[in-house]
């Protein structure tokens, strides 16, 4: 960063919030962890208050960078960095490049306790506000309830993106109350996982005491997160009922079309010269109409179908 | 005879039933999914699209057949439809994988195949003048199901899951057997003269414009199922968004079902041998799959699919529909039965050959224009069939195909004798 005239660096005053060294003693003492680096621009014009979501699950040194633009003089703008809602005194600096202002905040964020919203003001006329959210990685679990039988055995499985927690544990729970699961239940649950980012929970001889919800925990450097997965288990009987009534059903459609067929057929057998003649008075008497074309259709299709 | 309208609705409704089942699959396997083995049956089923399971169900193709020449194709679709159902209860009592591809598969794939072929092939023998008609609306069937069915199948898998959903397919599957039922016996003039399930086969075995349409459909086959393994992950190499895609694989199976009653109709309003129109048909489904490459607008990709979706439909039931004017109605059981086991090679051929040259060559542009190839080269057989070039309406009459059984070794030009 260009160090020009109006430039403004507020002294190492040891901070309510942490008690961080000053910037160049962090930088030299944490040097190793990552660096992350993350921008918000802001305009007098801006409405809403801009914010960005930041995944973290490793102690990293974070540089946090407001830019503002205004058409107004920016020696007169106010700047100042919270966390959450504490004000921060130090590790911050002022830049005024043209017509661009910057302000960069600088913290590493070893433990759970940094985590949460750091925001910068802009105060002019309005005071505008950049928000950074940083959050531990979300879990993933599944939205619908995972439907089971009594007596089958099932897997929940629980995963995050690109994440490598340092621990798993799963919880059960009925209501409110958040109950470990007795993994020593070798022939009940299995845990185990194929990558870091994913837990897999396999219940065996499920009943239906199993029923409910269990809870996924991954607890990282940073901070914990969780996710509810929820198991419905069924009786067999459930599906059997539907499935004799189908078959009920069509035994009687098959039993309707043959019983149908062998009547049809016995009608055509018996009385069937009595029809033929009546059919040859029925058409002397209908020749004199002009239907003659018909009636001779008719004849042949009736030797033919025999 | 032509029999009344009514005979469509079963025959449809049980050509319906086997290749909705093959659609369910799909259904089932992401219901196994939730049972935790899915992995290998998703990368089994993906990469072999449906010939995985086409062969095991085509294999009993013949039996099916001899069986239907024998008894009639009620008794055999009524096994089919038991066959079936029972495969699917069995799978829902499955606790590996084995277990499940063997009752899924074998168990019901043969049931589905005994159901398949004679449904189909028995349209020929109740249809003479609305022949093609029949076979199209029938065909609609597999279109249908699946649009039916597959919300029906989440529906099922969301509220029992899989293996209650499986139970509940099964006994689905048993209005096959009502299907069946419906399936009346019919004798023509021609049967006893074609002989038993043997000496049709042998018969068959030595008819030279049998033997050519086989190799063109299965030329055919090779080309057919491609674009329905690849073309979402065609358009993901383009850069679409996956629910735009999947709305025009819709757009596909839409006007699929619209070309099949289209070409239906087609088949019986024009008169002449069935052969040119499968040919015309097949032509333009090859030349538009060897366009796909090419088109790269999105309004040119959805005019190419509605054109291959039609085109593909189209040559269906004409392709099914010529048959009997080849080996004669008697014989139609075997020699479906024979073809549908010889083309399904091709079908199985056909997708992993077009993933490898996806591999090989980085894209899907090799592997659509050999499809169209394939087509193309399928058409061109077609024209080497008798009659080809002939303007009358020359469809073989019974007398000539006795003629014409009794004699296996009757050389080509003899069998249009005495129709002109």
């Amino acid at each position: 960063m260009p160090r020009s005239a109006g430039n403004h660096q507020k002294p190492g005053r040891a901070s309510p919030v942490t008690s961080l060294p000053v910037r160049e003693e962090m930088m030299a003492k944490y040097s190793n962890l990552p660096l992350e680096s993350h921008n918000i621009s802001l305009t007098e014009h801006s409405d809403v208050p801009v914010e960005k979501n930041i995944t973290l699950q490793r102690p990293s040194n974070v540089e946090l960078i407001c830019q503002f633009t205004t058409s107004g003089d920016l020696n007169l703008v106010n700047v100042t960095w919270k966390k959450d809602d504490e004000l921060l005194e130090s590790n911050y600096m002022i830049n005024i490049t043209g017509s661009i202002m910057y302000t960069l905040y600088t913290v590493t964020i070893i433990n759970s306790k940094q985590m949460g919203s750091y925001s910068c003001f802009f105060e002019e006329e309005k005071e505008q506000r950049g928000t950074f959210n940083f959050k531990v990685p979300e879990l993933h679990g599944k939205n619908k309830p995972l439907i089971t039988y009594v007596g089958d055995s099932t897997v929940l499985i629980c995963k995050c993106q690109d994440c490598a927690p340092l621990n798993w544990t799963w919880y059960s729970s009925n209501g409110s109350v958040q109950v470990p699961l007795d993994v020593q239940m070798n022939d009940k649950y299995v845990i185990n996982g194929t990558n870091a980012n994913e837990t897999r929970l396999k219940i065996m001889h499920i009943s239906e005491e199993d029923q409910g919800s269990y809870w996924c925990h991954a607890v990282f450097q940073l901070g914990e997160s969780e996710e509810r997965l929820q198991l419905v288990v069924l009786s067999y009987l459930v599906p059997l009922k539907p499935f004799l009534g189908i078959i009920a059903e069509v035994v009687l459609l098959v039993a309707i079309i043959l019983l149908c067929e062998m009547y049809t057929q016995k009608k055509k057998k018996q009385p069937d010269d009595g029809k033929e003649f009546k059919q040859m008075e029925q058409l002397k008497s209908d020749d004199s109409n002009g239907i003659e074309n018909n009636a001779t259709r008719h004849r042949k299709n009736e030797s033919v179908s025999q | 005879m032509d029999g009344g309208a009514l005979s469509v609705l079963p025959v449809g409704a049980g050509v319906r039933g086997a290749p909705l089942l093959r659609c369910l699959l799909r259904g089932v396997c992401g219901g196994v999914r939730g049972a935790g083995s899915t992995r290998l049956l998703d990368r089994l089923h993906r990469n072999r699209g449906a010939a995985v399971w086409e062969t095991p169900s085509s294999s009993p193709g013949p039996v099916g057949s001899a069986l239907s020449t024998k008894f009639g194709p009620r008794p055999v679709v009524m096994a089919g439809g038991i066959l079936a159902a029972l495969g699917m209860l069995l799978a829902s009592f499955a606790t590996s994988l084995t277990h499940l591809y063997l009752s899924i598969g074998l168990l019901s794939g043969s049931g589905w195949a005994l159901t398949f072929t004679p449904t189909l092939a028995c349209l020929s023998r109740y249809f003479s003048r609305r022949r093609s008609l029949a076979t199209g609306l029938a065909l609609t069937g597999v279109g249908l199901s699946s649009f039916a069915f597959a919300p029906l199948f989440q529906w099922l898998l969301s509220h029992y899951a899989w293996r209650g959903a499986l139970l509940l397919v099964s006994a689905l599957s048993l209005h096959l057997v009502a299907c069946g039922a419906l399936l009346r016996p019919l004798f023509l003039t021609e049967d006893p003269a074609v002989g038993g399930p043997g000496a049709q086969l042998a018969s068959l075995l030595h008819h030279g414009p049998f033997l050519r349409y086989t190799v063109a459909l299965t030329l055919i086959n090779t080309g057919f199922f491609i674009p329905y393994v690849h073309l979402v992950a065609h358009l993901q190499d383009l850069n679409w968004d996956p629910l735009p895609a999947a709305f025009l694989l819709s757009v596909a199976a839409i006007s699929d079902l619209v070309g099949r009653v289209a070409s239906g109709w087609l088949g019986d309003a024009v008169p002449g041998p069935v052969a040119r129109l499968l040919m015309l048909w097949t032509t333009l489904t090859g030349v538009s799959l060897a366009l796909f490459p090419v088109a790269q607008a999105p309004t040119a990709l959805v005019a190419l699919t509605v054109a291959y979706g039609f085109t593909s439909g189209a040559l269906t039931p004409v392709a099914f529909s010529m048959l009997p004017e080849l080996v004669g109605t008697g014989r139609i059981y075997c020699g479906l039965g024979l073809l549908q086991m010889v083309e399904s090679i091709g079908g199985l051929l056909g997708a992993p050959l077009s993933g490898y040259l996806r591999d090989v060559t980085g894209n899907y542009t090799a592997s659509f224009v050999v499809a169209g190839v394939f087509l193309l080269a399928g058409s061109g057989v077609l024209i080497t069939l008798p009659h080809f070039f002939c303007f009358s309406a020359p469809t073989l009459k019974p007398q000539d195909l006795v003629t014409e059984a009794l004699d296996t070794k009757v050389p080509l030009p003899k069998e249009g004798l005495g129709e002109d």
